[in-house]
């Protein structure tokens, strides 16, 4: 009851500053202080949604960057469960994913964009690469952690309870550091979109489809500065429905309901 | 006094030994020294008794309480149950820890007491093994609460699911580590009671670690007494007192003085 109370306050809370926004917007747009060139009204705005919503074109990049940023972050997230898991099942292994940790960490996507260019073009794969590496250490350093935090009691538990090494992994371990996977999650969504935008201005369209990037980019070429908010506002309104509606939603189904957090 | 009670300990010669312990030794090294937590432990654990490990913190009744478990290696000693070496945890030796949060909290209280059933195919159905955990819920008195998550559950009542999940594999020994030790004292005398109850219905062998020189008296049919430091086990006490017991029946005040003496309670000054 209190929970939905307060959710219901965030949105309240939300939807006026909006408003607010939205209404400054108008007035400096209408105010002649800027061309209407580089600070469009929001009229043009919704109207250059709209045409791009009806031409098909803005749905077809949507859907482009959806489909790679979702498959980027699948094969992170299994890979770096299952390195996590290599990790603390073996001592070698261990000392392995700590270092390339330790080195790729802090390396950020875009700066390995020439390279990843000259070894794999600049297709999809590459792209795909470029999301794999800005989601999978982050991914790895939450779930290590969360590998960390577990009380002992759960998993001398299940030893007595004569699990095998790989059932501890699944049934105990996964299960109690989901917090920390969900946050792992949560940072490697934000990485994905950065890395997967970079990459689209920079790599263009192969034939029709650049994703939304290369949307955003485009309408700079053509001085489309409404059509350039269009794309920004599909970018906003995508954060904003996968935070509130899939990993919120997630987290309530879950590490809320088990008190976990 | 003494001497009673060594004919007293006659009582038990001819029961079935459980499990046995010899010379049993832990060690644990740090840079400076070698602190002996355990030191040439011996003891016998009769089928069916309870034995009570009391002594103070510190003294290694939680150290020892795991090397029957077969959690932690020992440095040397032998460690039999049934004339088998412990070497590692088992079902018929599970454990039941202080920590509320023993139960796994992304499981429901019967999925909890269901798991250790499916990990070891135990029932022939899902069906069936929901029904031994119904029975071992019943039980522990925790019927109604089976779809509850454990943070839903005080701590009395997830102490008592965790009593259910480690019955329902049908363990031949129960160990106890100071598991009411974090109960308010009303709730620790109705666990106590239920305990008690589980013990004569199921037959289980218990040992049970505390240092509540009450709940030793209460509950136990022995009392092996740690000192503090190296001392280990200092005697081991018979305690036969009729069941059911409360706190001041006849012979209460003697088991209990007798007990609290060999504490040294007040070397601590």
């Amino acid at each position: 009851m209190t929970n939905k109370d307060s959710s219901r306050n965030k949105i309240k809370t939300r939807l006026f500053w909006i408003t607010i926004i939205l209404i400054t917007w108008e007035i400096m747009a209408k105010s002649g202080a800027f061309p209407e060139a580089i600070f469009p009204s929001l009229l043009d705005i919704a109207r250059a949604l709209g045409d791009s919503v009806v031409s098909g074109e803005i749905l077809l990049q949507t859907g482009f960057s959806l489909v790679l940023i979702l498959e980027g972050f699948l094969i992170s997230l299994l890979a770096a469960i299952l390195m996590s898991s290599l990790a603390v099942s073996n001592k070698v292994f261990n000392g392995l994913v700590d270092t390339l940790t330790a080195i790729a960490h802090p390396l950020p996507g875009i700066a390995l964009l020439p390279l990843i260019i000259i070894w794999f073009g600049t297709g999809t794969l590459s792209i795909i690469v470029i999301i794999v590496h800005s989601v999978i250490w982050p991914m790895i350093l939450n779930i290590m952690t969360g590998f960390r935090a577990i009380s002992p009691v759960y998993k001398e538990a299940g030893l007595n309870f004569g699990l095998n090494h790989f059932r501890i992994i699944k049934d105990i371990m996964i299960p109690a550091s989901l917090p920390y996977v969900l946050s792992g999650m949560r940072i490697g969504w934000a990485r994905a979109w950065r890395a997967l935008i970079s990459a689209e201005m920079i790599f263009g369209a192969v034939g029709l489809k650049g994703g939304l990037g290369w949307y955003i980019f485009k309408q700079r070429v053509f001085m489309d500065t409404p059509g350039m908010f269009a794309g920004l506002f599909v970018i906003v309104l995508i954060g904003i429905i996968v935070e509130d509606y899939v990993f919120a939603a997630f987290e309530e189904r879950t590490v809320k309901k088990w008190g976990m957090i | 006094m003494g001497n009673d009670l060594k004919d007293e300990e006659d009582n038990f010669r001819d029961r079935a030994v459980t499990i046995r312990l010899r010379s049993v030794s832990k060690y644990y090294q740090s840079s400076q020294a070698t602190l002996r937590v355990l030191d040439n432990i011996d003891l016998d654990i009769y089928q069916g008794e309870i034995l009570a490990i009391l002594g103070p913190s510190g003294c290694g009744k939680t150290t020892l309480l795991r090397q029957i478990a077969g959690f932690d290696h020992r440095e040397s000693g032998s460690l039999l149950m049934d004339g088998q070496e412990i070497v590692k945890p088992e079902v018929k030796r599970i454990m039941i820890f202080q920590d509320f949060n023993q139960l796994f909290p992304w499981k429901t209280v019967i999925q909890n007491v269901v798991y250790p059933l499916q990990v070891n195919s135990i029932g022939e159905s899902d069906a069936a093994n929901n029904e031994i955990a119904l029975q071992y819920l019943k039980l522990v008195e925790l019927s109604g609460f089976e779809d509850s998550y454990p943070h839903q559950l005080s701590g009395g009542m997830k102490q008592k699911a965790a009593m259910a999940r480690a019955l329902t594999l049908k363990p031949k020994v129960l160990l106890m580590d100071e598991p009411f030790g974090s109960l308010d004292a009303l709730t620790r005398i109705s666990l106590q009671n239920l305990l008690l109850k589980v013990w004569r219905e199921t037959g289980v062998t218990i040992v049970f670690v505390t240092h509540d020189i009450q709940e030793a008296v209460i509950l136990s049919d022995r009392i092996a007494v740690m000192g503090r430091g190296t001392v280990g086990i200092k005697k081991v006490i018979p305690n036969l007192l009729d069941r059911p017991r409360v706190v001041g029946v006849a012979g209460y005040a003697e088991i209990y003085g007798y007990v609290y003496s060999l504490m040294d309670i007040n070397s601590e000054r």
